[in-house]
């Protein structure tokens, strides 16, 4: 059974369509990961979800309630984390976790079994009397995942968990979230990080409003765009990316070229010597060295099929 | 789903809030005491001791004896002395006295023709003064003439027998009513604030995807701040005991009980407000724009009988309008819950009308 269900989901503002006719399913006890640019509608297509914006056509089940008819019983059976810290500044750890348990009907012994269990899970121990306000951006983070998961909720909704956190802080919240995914939750995650996306065990790129994209991150680099037949996929490094990439974009063998951290990513045609990369490189005065075949990175999948869709302009 | 989910969190949650803001709880204590103060001293229609100048041309032993019987009625001090009518007119106009009592020089010769032949024509040969009132100040004017009112001789002589507040004094009247009007600004702002500054922080997101109870919320937001309207309720009565010395003249308990139904009814028009308001600075024109025509239309200072037709019927809408009937019932006549169920019911409907637009404005969904 699927934990999300859409189908032809739509959201309109007025003349502009924010989500244009979305549909796909996410199944119980994955990693969802909802990739797509700002604008793109990843955070209008997740209200509508949870209940906070109704859709103006098409229709959506969460844990098999209609996000429309049974808004109310999709709320008490889902979690669901802001990008931006929405609990209350002004009160202890501690007190904010009692507050969003209570609104989730738990009290007594179970309430404070619960809190326990959540405070154990994302190590806000030694912080229980401390202010919200007080905490740090990371510490603040897991205390948003913890007053979301007080309730058990099967499925949890982490709009950019991870925004404006530190790296450390980062990685930690993810191991949470693979140690929440192993114990059988689901999780709806949306991130503008790659490195998270390859962690998803399914993704769905959305662009434009509508669902271009939808795999594992596996299934993705393997998509025909991404390696045509007859193409290869180098990495170059060099110490003047810059002036490399516009050099490399001029020459008749690169059929896409793109910076991925420092490495140039080059797809050219299989037959292209790599002699012939490196002295074109050497000529434009940008040499690069440790010239090898690469796998595509999801950045690869998303960059290349978001130009492609973007028009032959770019 | 019950609607009524989750009110006991957020009652606790509030009180929660109210702790741990000191200042705002200072503040919301201390302003009704401090508008009382100053409003109460300032607010006065007992205009007594208005300054005049005499200016007697007549200098005989009647003119001094009629000064010395003005001098004795509290509402004119005598502060200056003139020798001729200009005298009076520049004093008048440039502000040093507001009376000018001009006495004739044939002021003695007829007060005694008066008093010896009753046989004369009245009125012709009456003694008169001339007296000039400054009339730009026409509280001021009002007032004035009653000093220079005497019982003529023969006319029926109307003997006053007053009911309540014998002395006339208008705290009795303005105190009570100033207590209603102070206690409506302050609670509505107090709610007016509460949902929009969710919305500002983003809490207010976080609860729209929980199972909230809409009523429970609207319901849980209102218990709190009505303890905190009660604890003012007492503070102001304290404040008007000591500093106006007005004493309540019926049940204080009825008085603090019927307050109830008052505070329910404007906290409820603050959360209305709230529903209404997107920021916090609206929540704040919103809140004046209510409470501040109110003050004028609920009966505080004059009485809503004489006001124009619409205007009459939206002092029905307002509680203070209600409350001010029954802290002057109260406080002045001594009324009991016999005399003022009327009111109390009327602000009860009106609270839970109130109660209800709020709870159907306010959507678990954004925009």
């Amino acid at each position: 059974m699927n934990a999300i269900e859409l189908t032809n989901l739509t959201r309109n503002f007025g003349d502009f369509v924010a989500v244009d006719h979305v549909t796909f399913q996410v199944a119980k006890g994955s990693i969802f990961g909802f990739l797509g640019p700002n604008g793109s509608g990843k955070s209008t297509c997740i209200r509508m979800l949870c209940g906070l914006l109704s859709p103006t056509s098409g229709s959506a089940t969460v844990n098999g309630f209609d996000i429309v008819r049974q808004s109310e019983q999709v709320k008490q059976s889902i979690g669901y984390m802001n990008q931006s810290f929405s609990l209350y500044r002004d009160l202890s750890v501690s007190e904010n976790l009692t507050f969003f348990g209570s609104i989730y009907g738990l009290k007594g012994a179970h309430l404070v079994e619960r809190k326990k269990q959540a405070i154990d899970l994302v190590g806000l121990g030694p912080y229980l009397n401390q202010r919200a306000s007080e905490l740090s951006g990371g510490w603040r983070q897991r205390l948003s995942l913890a007053a979301a998961l007080i309730h058990e909720p099967e499925l949890i909704f982490l709009d950019e968990p991870t925004a404006g956190i530190d790296p450390v802080a980062r990685r930690d919240l993810w191991d949470l979230l693979f140690e929440l995914a192993s114990s059988g939750k689901t999780l709806f995650v949306t991130t503008h990080y790659m490195d998270e996306a390859e962690r998803c065990d399914q993704i769905g790129y959305i662009y434009l409003s509508k669902l271009i994209l939808r795999g594992t991150p596996q299934e993705l680099k393997e998509l025909p765009e991404v390696c045509p037949p007859g193409a290869r996929r180098v990495g170059i490094a060099t110490h003047t990316p810059a002036k490399a990439l516009s050099a490399l974009k001029k020459q008749p063998f690169a059929l896409d070229a793109t910076l991925v951290e420092s490495e140039i990513h080059l797809l050219m045609p299989s037959d292209t010597k790599d002699e012939s990369v490196l002295q074109a490189m050497e000529a434009a005065g940008a040499p690069g060295y440790n010239l090898r075949t690469v796998e595509p990175s999801l950045e690869d999948v998303f960059v290349l099929l978001t130009r492609k869709l973007a028009g032959p302009t770019q | 789903m019950n609607t009524l989910n989750g009110f006991q969190a957020i009652v606790l949650k509030e009180f929660m809030h109210l702790r741990r803001d000191p200042t705002t709880l200072v503040i919301a204590l201390m302003i009704p005491m401090v508008q009382l103060t100053l409003f109460g001293f300032a607010i006065n229609f007992d205009i007594r001791h208005i300054s005049t100048m005499i200016v007697d041309t007549d200098r005989s032993a009647a003119s001094r004896q009629y000064v010395e019987t003005l001098r004795t009625t509290d509402y004119v001090q005598i502060t200056k002395y003139g020798q001729t009518s200009h005298d009076a007119e520049d004093a008048i106009r440039c502000g040093d006295v507001q009376i000018a009592v001009i006495i004739p020089p044939n002021f003695g010769r007829l007060t005694s023709l008066s008093l010896a032949g009753p046989g004369l024509p009245p009125g012709r040969l009456r003694p008169q003064v001339k007296v000039l009132i400054d009339g730009s100040d026409s509280q001021v004017a009002t007032q004035a003439r009653f000093a220079f009112v005497k019982p003529s001789i023969g006319a029926v002589e109307p003997r006053f027998d007053f009911l309540y507040n014998p002395d006339m004094k208008t705290t009795t009247f303005i105190i009570p009513g100033l207590i209603g009007v102070i206690l409506q600004l302050v609670t509505v702002s107090l709610t007016s604030f509460s949902l929009v500054r969710e919305r500002e922080m983003g809490t207010l997101e976080q609860l729209m995807v929980s199972p909230v109870g809409r009523l429970g919320l609207m319901l849980g937001k209102v218990l709190p701040y009505l303890c905190l309207a009660m604890v003012e309720v007492v503070l102001v009565l304290l404040l008007g005991r000591i500093v106006f010395d007005v004493r309540v003249a019926g049940s204080i308990w009825l008085l603090l009980l019927l307050s109830i139904p008052f505070g329910m009814a404007t906290l409820s028009l603050g959360l209305m407000i709230s529903t209404i308001a997107q920021n916090q600075a609206q929540a704040l024109q919103y809140s004046l724009l209510v409470t501040m025509p109110s003050i004028l239309m609920s009966g505080f200072l004059y009485p809503r009988e004489t006001m124009p037709g619409v205007l009459y019927l939206f002092s029905f809408a307002l509680p203070v309008t209600y409350y001010m009937e029954i802290l002057r019932g109260i406080v002045v006549r001594g009324a009991g819950f016999a005399d003022l169920w009327q009111d109390v019911a009327a602000l009860l409907i009106l609270g839970a009308i109130l109660i209800a637009i709020s709870t159907a404005r306010f959507r678990k969904t954004l925009a």
